[in-house]
């Protein structure tokens, strides 16, 4: 009697223990599902709607293509040519009001670069290339890519920048302007946006940690 | 239809014996009540508050209830457990330790359920947990097989001692052929709530102090000597305060199995210690916490270091037999033995798995007032359930409940 | 309603009313609306019903975040003994006879409410159906409108996303976006999102990190790194949830129902990055800062004792946007996409950076990672 009970237990057991053993899934890791079940998003989700306020322009950078901002048309004395209207040098020595009093060059040491390694002087509706090329206000991320070639090509694969609106396609990042000031394109310090006290307190931390 | 009177007089039996005794019983049953009600009314601020009038946090999300709730089901388990041993050395009173534990067992359960009712944060959508009407997670759940096995447990328990003292109360033996199988069963279920329970903790990756193959045994010799010590503690009181006879054989048995479970805890936690301590990884910080303290932070160190000392006197006591024998020392023993696994498995296991946290921060845990309110209700609520099956069951063991023969019960 | 309903519900005469929530609204034309049995007896009982089950626990809470129905601990301590009393039949007397056709749409709304299923099993009608009767009872209570929805996984789309550890500054922009976007309580400073502040040269010591510092970033010497859920491809939180309250959606969130969870914790044990948060008090969020825009597994309000985290957005990932701390980081150090779509930013990150994730070892398979320049 007691045995039958026994073994009996023990086949139950078993078989809950059976029940409970997990299915694997079809993957060992979800890298090896990635890449066996991706194939090119042309689902319902899109930016479109998102993106429709915003003028972009799309462009072509080594093999990836997507849209960028628009640039002239968010500055605010574009086109430069209309006070320009000469070359930089001649205007020199004119009496006049000073358009750019503000802006500091904070962008490397002034052995490596002034106003003239990026803008072009003769024609400053343009930016000049390091090969004294034009460069189309629009496209300026070419200019920065001349130096900062790792983070062009991070920006180009969607590692470095953000994108304009949302994840799914089409794809529309943001340009290096903007979010770097050109004139000074370092991150500044500052404070964070915020103190979560509570935390502070439940841990028994001083508040001035 | 005969044997429903039957059952309808004993209940009004039962309720009359229960309702009926000495002064002593009264003013106990009367300050269980109070205690309870005091529960209650915590369990009621917490309700209306939320589960922030307790010491928890997102860090250490469970405490004090789950603690008792850990300990409790080895008390539960180790109740019955008592059976096997009995059964087998086949020279003591099998139906008594039987009723005895399994009274014991019923109780703890009903605490069992209680404090993970307690610790709920949505009591009131707790049905979505019955199988059929809500969703079940079963089999991936450990914390659906624990609800399966303490409520089977919980059946078992019931229904045996049950059987038993119904056949007593209409004056007829108990037929062996019925009771064995299910108090047989019940030792096996005994295992099972408590291995299951260790499950619940064992299985989390994410906490390391619980990660280790060694939780379940531990718990089961822990549970081991835990729960027949209280048993030797209640047996001592119902021996001297009713006129159920227990011989000081049966507690002697009953004292060699907590000393050699006690004797086994010690070497698991020696095992332990070692592991820990001799190469400590990244994973030895909770006990490095529990143990020492970390980073300055040493709330449980009063804790384990009352428990660990305890421990290690009760066990090396028990182990001299002469000392064992005497009775004084032994209920002494016990008692400082269950307080000692009490926190060790409560305290010293529960908190310290959260602790640091996933992400190495630290927040201490301290039970609040009303937590402690609330658990101190509930110990109410076990010792009060005991005390009702407790009395209805010696009060048919002694004969002085019987049916058709109500000569009326104690004085 | 429907024969092949997964879960049991009560039906106290107001079937006929249940079908029609979305078009009457309930309750404004009292006969039509409810069904021919017999009326009063039904409302009375339910009535009663719904006074017992608020003794337990006040099930309004969820809707009514921002509503303070504090209730003293007296009132709190009679309902309570009210209903270990056990049930409708003995409180039904106390009930008012006379009630007003928006208290009894609040109760219908309520009861259903307590007693509806599991979002996960829910028919596309009945997910409606629930977020209809959400968004009608905010409004009953407040006056005010939200705009609630129920989008499901879109097919071809797995969620994933990697984290800069180079660009991060420390800055928290998106701790606070977090907050704002998703109603997160705000008296407890509930959050997400977690910036721990690490020392250069020391690795990633998570023990000797700061996520709670404040002082100018990004301070000399050290370098910052977020946390939050990362949506594992082989969750052991929902492994875990004993009445399968959290779960992982087709694409690939890893997500709670509010109403389902019975707040054991058991999820926030298992999980190995303190990705879970615990409502332990009621979560209480300003009326004019509440987030309106809201689905159902996502921002909406919760109530106290449930379970909640970062579900990346839901509501906004599943119209095709960012998550909130995606858009509001300042130095672009996150990047969210389509991990199944080969063309998305985030699989060339994958493919072309040095990525890893955290506790690779446990197997939890996050799809969240972190890389460098
Ligand atoms: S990070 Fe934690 S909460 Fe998020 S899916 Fe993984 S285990 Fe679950
Ligand atoms: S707290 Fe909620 S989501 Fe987490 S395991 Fe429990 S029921 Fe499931």
């Amino acid at each position: 009697m007691k045995n039958k009970t026994l073994i009996y237990c023990l086949i139950f057991l078993f078989i809950l223990g059976f029940c409970s053993c997990k299915e694997d899934g079809e993957y060992h890791s979800i890298k090896d599902k990635i890449e066996n079940e991706g194939k090119p998003y042309h689902g319902k989700l899109t930016s479109d709607q998102l993106l429709m306020d915003s003028e972009l322009i799309e462009i072509t950078a080594g093999e990836h293509t997507f849209w960028i901002p628009e640039r002239k048309g968010q500055i605010k004395s574009f086109a430069c040519t209309e006070c320009h209207n000469r070359p930089v040098a001649q205007m020199k020595g004119l009496e006049g009001q000073k358009a750019h009093w503000d802006v500091k060059l904070n962008h490397a040491n002034s052995e490596m670069m002034d106003c003239t390694t990026c803008h072009n002087g003769e024609d400053m509706n343009n930016l000049r290339s390091l090969t004294n090329q034009n460069i189309d206000l629009n496209l300026s991320y070419k200019l920065c890519a001349q130096c900062h070639f790792s983070q062009f090509e991070d920006w180009k694969g969607g590692a470095h920048g953000k994108k304009v609106a949302g994840w799914a396609p089409p794809r529309a990042s943001m340009t290096c302007v903007n979010c770097h000031n050109p004139h000074s394109p370092g991150f500044e310090k500052r404070w964070p946006v915020q103190f979560n006290t509570q935390k502070a307190i439940e841990r028994k931390e001083g508040l001035d940690h | 239809m005969g044997r429903f009177k039957v059952l309808k007089s004993l209940v009004i039996d039962s309720l009359d014996t229960i309702t009926k005794g000495s002064k002593k019983y009264h003013i106990w049953m009367g300050f269980l009540t109070l205690v309870m009600l005091i529960g209650m009314y915590c369990y009621s601020i917490q309700l209306d508050e939320g589960l922030s009038v307790t010491g928890m946090s997102d860090r250490v999300s469970w405490g004090l209830y789950i603690s008792n709730f850990t300990f409790l089901v080895g008390v539960a388990a180790a109740a019955v457990m008592l059976v096997m041993p009995t059964y087998v050395l086949k020279d003591i009173d099998f139906k008594q330790a039987v009723l005895i534990g399994e009274g014991l067992a019923v109780a703890a359960l009903i605490m069992c359920l209680a404090f993970v009712v307690a610790d709920m944060g949505g009591p009131s959508v707790l049905w979505h947990m019955i199988p059929g009407i809500g969703v079940f997670n079963f089999p991936n759940s450990m914390l659906t097989w624990d609800v399966i096995v303490l409520n089977g447990y919980l059946f078992i328990n019931i229904s045996i001692p049950f059987y038993i003292l119904f056949r007593h109360y209409q004056g007829k033996e108990a037929q062996k052929k019925v009771y064995v199988p299910g108090a047989v069963l019940s030792v096996f279920w005994a295992v099972g709530i408590h291995l299951v329970t260790a499950f619940l903790y064992q299985g989390l990756q994410a906490r390391p102090f619980w990660n280790n193959a060694l939780l379940g045994p531990r718990f089961l010799a822990s549970a081991f000597a835990a729960g027949p010590a209280l048993i030797i503690l209640v047996l001592a009181v119902i021996r001297s305060f009713t006129a159920f006879r227990i011989e000081d054989k049966t507690i002697k048995k009953i004292a060699m199995i907590v000393t050699v479970a006690a004797q086994i805890n010690l070497i698991m936690l020696a095992s332990e210690l070692f592991k820990e301590f001799y190469a400590p990884t990244h994973h030895s910080e909770s006990a490095y916490y529990l143990f020492f303290g970390l980073h300055g932070k040493n709330a449980l160190l009063p804790w384990i270091w009352t428990a660990i000392p305890l421990n290690i006197l009760a066990t090396v006591i028990l182990t001299f037999g002469k000392f064992r024998n005497n009775l004084k020392v032994l209920y002494f023993c016990c008692f400082i033995l269950f307080a000692a696994i009490w926190i060790e498995k409560g305290f010293g296991l529960i908190v310290p798995g959260f602790i640091p946290g996933p992400y190495g921060k630290i927040v201490e845990y301290l039970p609040t007032k009303i937590e402690i309110g609330v658990t101190i209700g509930i110990w109410a609520l076990g010792a009060f359930v005991f005390t009702i099956l407790a009395k209805t069951a010696i009060g048919i063991e002694l004969g002085e409940l019987r049916y058709k023969n109500k000569n009326s019960s104690d004085s | 309603m429907s024969d092949n309903k997964k879960w049991y519900s009560l039906d106290l005469g107001q079937n006929k009313q249940k079908e029609a929530t979305a078009s009457c609204g309930c309750g404004k034309t009292e006969g039509s609306c409810n069904s021919q049995k017999t009326e009063l007896s039904a409302d009375e009982f339910y009535e009663a019903a719904i006074n017992a089950s608020i003794g337990e626990e006040r099930h309004r809470d969820g809707f009514e975040q921002v509503f303070d129905v504090k209730m003293d601990r007296r009132t709190a301590f009679r309902k309570l003994t009210a209903s270990l009393l056990i049930g409708a039949g003995a409180v039904s007397t106390s009930c008012s006879a006379v009630i007003d056709n928006k208290t009894k749409e609040k109760a219908q709304i309520d009861w259903e409410e307590q007693f509806k299923g599991n979002y996960k099993l829910m028919t596309d009608e009945e997910k409606q159906g629930t977020i209809n009767r959400l968004m009608r009872s905010y409004e009953l209570r407040t006056g005010k409108n939200i705009s609630m929805t129920a989008e499901n996984a879109e097919e071809d789309v797995l969620f994933g996303y990697a984290f800069n550890i180079s660009k991060c500054q420390g800055y928290m922009n998106c701790v606070s976006a977090c907050v704002e976007e998703n109603n997160q309580d705000r008296n407890s400073q509930m959050q997400y999102i977690r910036i721990h502040e690490m020392k250069d040269g020391q690795g990633f010591k998570f023990d000797n990190a700061d996520d709670n510092y404040y002082h100018e970033v990004p301070a000399e010497g050290h370098f910052y790194m977020g946390t939050q859920c990362f949506h594992c491809d082989n969750p052991p939180c929902v492994e875990v949830c004993p009445v399968q309250a959290t779960w992982k959606e087709e694409d690939g969130l890893v997500v709670i129902d509010y109403d389902w969870c019975v707040g054991c914790r058991y999820c926030m044990a298992a999980c190995p990055y303190d990705g879970r948060r615990f409502n332990w008090s009621k979560p209480e969020v300003p009326e004019n800062e509440i987030n309106k825009n809201q689905h159902y597994l996502g921002n909406r309000m919760r109530k106290k004792g449930v379970m909640e985290k970062c579900t990346f957005c839901v509501q906004r990932s599943r119209k095709g946007k960012n998550p909130a701390c995606v858009e509001a980081c300042p130095t672009g150090a996150r990047i969210f996409g389509n991990l199944l779509d080969p063309n998305s930013t985030i699989r060339w990150v994958l493919a072309n950076k040095k990525v890893f994730r955290l506790k690779e070892d446990l197997g939890t398979e996050p799809k969240f990672w972190y890389f460098m320049d």
